[in-house]
């Protein structure tokens, strides 16, 4: 199985564009991701990329591409209207590429706010880091059209972007009637890094370290998704114990969020005990993670070809400390769920519904949560996940109560899966733990231009990453990110309807997007 | 033979430490410094920091929490985090400031009563880490406030972060000058 036959790559003329990709969408095909590369140092063109699950042939991709026309200003057909899911790609392919999506519903700049000059797209290859710098204006005033409601009773809640917690900074401007919210318009990207750039100009190999921190809790997901990328790309398969190594720390990323989630929405209603129980049990693993790897945020194993060391190798401690947070965990769920306080705020509000969920490509627990089976894990198995047997865990009712209920059904799964790497992978002497990736950095090997996608099934969800070399293949020519959090922010507007202000929290918590992830 | 004696007992107290203590011994997670060590006479025993997250990747905000979870319990020492900056002596930034936060952190910080003091926690925050040369960010908390003292790390653990916060304190009540060798 190389990663060739799993990436199929479709050109289509520009026209035909919208029609392949609604035909997907529609006969079941989720869209993974959307996005934009400047090739037109390459090729001439300006191409658009939109990467489906194939349903035809599981476990594979469907990647339809066009060419956009420079016809005084690049142009298409917006798919929004007949993939709702592409909302937001659209968005921020005109943000970022001043590619300009025909008949999209909403065209507020996404990304970029008021402070970044207009018609500058720092994406583009021919607008360097400096251009866009010298060209960013603090005092300029941040005009952002919010949508707003009108009529008796209606007043409106500005929110943020500096928050009352310790949480990241983001915009929520409620309509409220009374207590309920009638309407909800959040404004992002605060933490906005020009992330994507930076790929560009650091290199293949300090990627790594970008993608680290793209969002604190998923620095392992996503610098595994895009080593994966960029392996697939120069076609390195590798070391057996390394894809064990870094499957066991996925499980371990998604057990702490999980965990530590479970414990924070505690602290959304005012549970205090409860969520000093789960603190404490993530703090434990933090510590686990700290004693493997030397990070709490697991940074520094990863490298393009495997990982940097056997973090594995001492079973019997590694063991002995999961029986104890096995142990552990299930007490401290047997003792939120007896507080029926708690219990009974869970229950109902953040409603997302199963066709919401489809439409808007939601991902992760809040897909699985409203009863949508999708999983990477098992619809695009790589690393150890063909070799382990495991169920996709789904519940129906999504709400909160269904969402934290799903995490802890998954962070027991979990569990049951580091257990059995860690039987499976008993450390044979002096293993390999990365292919050298540096030997196919040549560009003949590579042929420069070289495409391929990453992913990894993270504890918010699935991580995307597309990379593609340069003509000399040396530095990539477009690194794309796509985190969880990007595909579900755009959920929460809808799963607040009709709930109170004081849940929106609660709610929050359930979800636990990232902004810097989303933001980047 | 007492110095042998005494490097044996702290010996084995490390041991004890690392294996089963680690995250559980607050003193020892605050690096074995006490209440009146952290927090100067001047101030009576109370801090209060505003974070603010100026594009963070989130582990900073984390580790930061964590100092108010059970284990770490910085208000043990007197130091807490506060919703306003009205209320705050200390104004404690994460991220390499994207332009889209650095109005906020700007207007956080003139909200904040003197005497104050700005404290950039994580290596982003000190010059940019990683997003250095970024389009997106200024690089470092010091290109739009005042900043008084860096902690370093990507992310500095709790204890570096109350260390830090230590160190800052004692800068502004003039016992000691300058940020502590690493
Ligand atoms: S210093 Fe490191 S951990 Fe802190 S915000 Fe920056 S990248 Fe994240």
């Amino acid at each position: 199985m190389t990663p060739r036959n799993i990436e199929n790559y479709h050109r289509v003329q520009p026209g035909e564009f919208a029609a392949r990709c609604a035909g997907i969408f529609h006969a079941g095909g989720k869209l993974r991701m959307m996005f934009a590369a400047d090739e037109r140092e390459t090729d001439g063109r300006m191409n658009i990329y939109a990467v489906f699950s194939s349903i035809a042939d599981h476990g594979s991709f469907d990647i339809i591409t066009t060419a956009v026309e420079d016809e005084g200003g690049f142009r298409y057909q917006s798919i929004t209207p007949r993939v709702p899911a592409a909302h937001w790609y659209e968005r921020e392919m005109a943000c970022m590429f001043g590619i300009v999506p025909e008949g999209h519903p909403d065209l507020r700049p996404l990304v970029l706010h008021g402070m970044y000059p207009e018609g500058v797209f720092p994406l583009r290859r021919d607008i360097t880091a400096a251009d866009v710098r010298s060209k960013v204006d603090l005092a300029k005033d941040d005009a952002y059209p919010y949508k707003t409601v009108e009529g008796e009773g209606v007043f409106e809640i500005p929110v943020g972007p500096v928050h009352a917690g310790i949480i990241e900074p983001g915009h929520f401007r409620f309509s409220a009637v009374g207590e309920s919210i009638y309407f909800l318009d959040p404004r992002l990207f605060y933490t906005h890094k020009g992330v994507e750039k930076l790929f560009e100009q650091v290199g293949f190999e300090r990627g790594i370290q970008i993608a680290e921190r793209i969002s604190g809790t998923s620095s392992f997901c996503h610098s595994t998704a895009y080593c994966l990328a960029v392996e697939n790309m120069r076609g390195v398969e590798i070391p057996i114990r390394a894809k064990a190594v870094r499957t066991f720390l996925v499980e371990l990323e998604r057990l702490y969020n999980h965990i530590g989630d479970i414990g924070n929405l505690c602290a959304g209603t005012g549970f205090a005990a409860g969520y000093a129980g789960g603190a404490e049990l993530k703090e434990r693993l933090m510590a686990l993670n700290h004693r493997l790897t030397g990070s709490r945020y697991l940074r520094g194993v990863n490298r393009l070809g495997g990982v940097s060391r056997d973090v594995l190798e001492d079973v019997e401690s590694i063991s002995a400390e999961l029986s104890v947070v096995t142990d552990e965990f299930k007490a401290v769920m047997k003792f939120i769920m007896s507080s029926i306080s708690h219990m009974e705020r869970l229950e109902g509000p953040g409603f997302l519904s199963r066709e919401a969920a489809v439409k808007l490509g939601a991902t992760g627990i809040a897909a699985r949560a409203s009863g949508v089976n999708d999983d990477l894990r098992t619809a695009h198995p790589n690393l150890f996940y063909d070799r382990i047997i495991f169920e996709v865990h789904t519940r129906n009712r999504g709400d909160v109560l269904a969402r934290m209920m799903l995490r802890a059904d998954e962070a027991a799964c979990s569990l049951a899966m580091l257990r059995s790497i860690l039987r499976k992978a008993k450390p044979q002497k002096k293993e390999l733990m990365a292919a050298d990736a540096q030997q196919d950095a040549r560009p003949a090997d590579i042929g420069g231009g070289r495409q391929a996608l990453g992913w990894v099934e993270g504890a918010r969800g699935s991580i995307f990453y597309f990379v593609k070399a340069a003509a000399d293949g040396k530095s990539p020519l477009r690194v794309k990110v796509r985190s969880a959090s990007f595909c579900n922010w755009p959920l929460l507007p809808l799963a607040v309807l009709n709930d109170i202000v004081p849940d929106f929290p609660l709610i929050n918590k359930s979800f636990n997007l990232s902004y810097s992830g989303c933001d980047m | 033979m007492f110095g042998k004696i005494f490097c044996n007992i702290i010996k084995s107290k490390r041991v004890l430490n690392e294996r089963e203590l680690e995250y559980k011994n607050p003193e020892e997670a605050a690096g074995g410094l006490v209440r009146r060590e952290i927090i100067p006479a001047s101030f009576r025993g109370s801090v209060r920091i505003r974070q603010v997250d100026a594009g963070s990747c989130n582990a900073c905000e984390w580790e930061c929490i964590a100092l108010a979870n059970p284990i770490y319990d910085v208000q043990r020492f007197g130091v807490d985090f506060v919703a306003s900056p009205r209320h705050a002596d200390i104004i404690l930034v994460t991220g390499p400031v994207s332009w889209s936060m650095a109005r906020a952190l700007e207007k956080s910080w003139l909200a904040a009563a003197e005497p104050k003091i700005v404290i950039a926690c994580g290596d982003c925050a000190a010059d940019g880490g990683v997003f250095k040369g970024s389009y997106a960010v200024a690089g470092g908390a010091d290109k739009i406030v005042p900043v008084a003292y860096k902690i370093s790390g990507c992310p500095p653990s709790p204890a570096d972060i109350i260390k830090g916060i230590r160190g800052a304190l004692a800068l502004l009540c003039g016992t000691h000058k300058g940020p502590e060798p690493k």
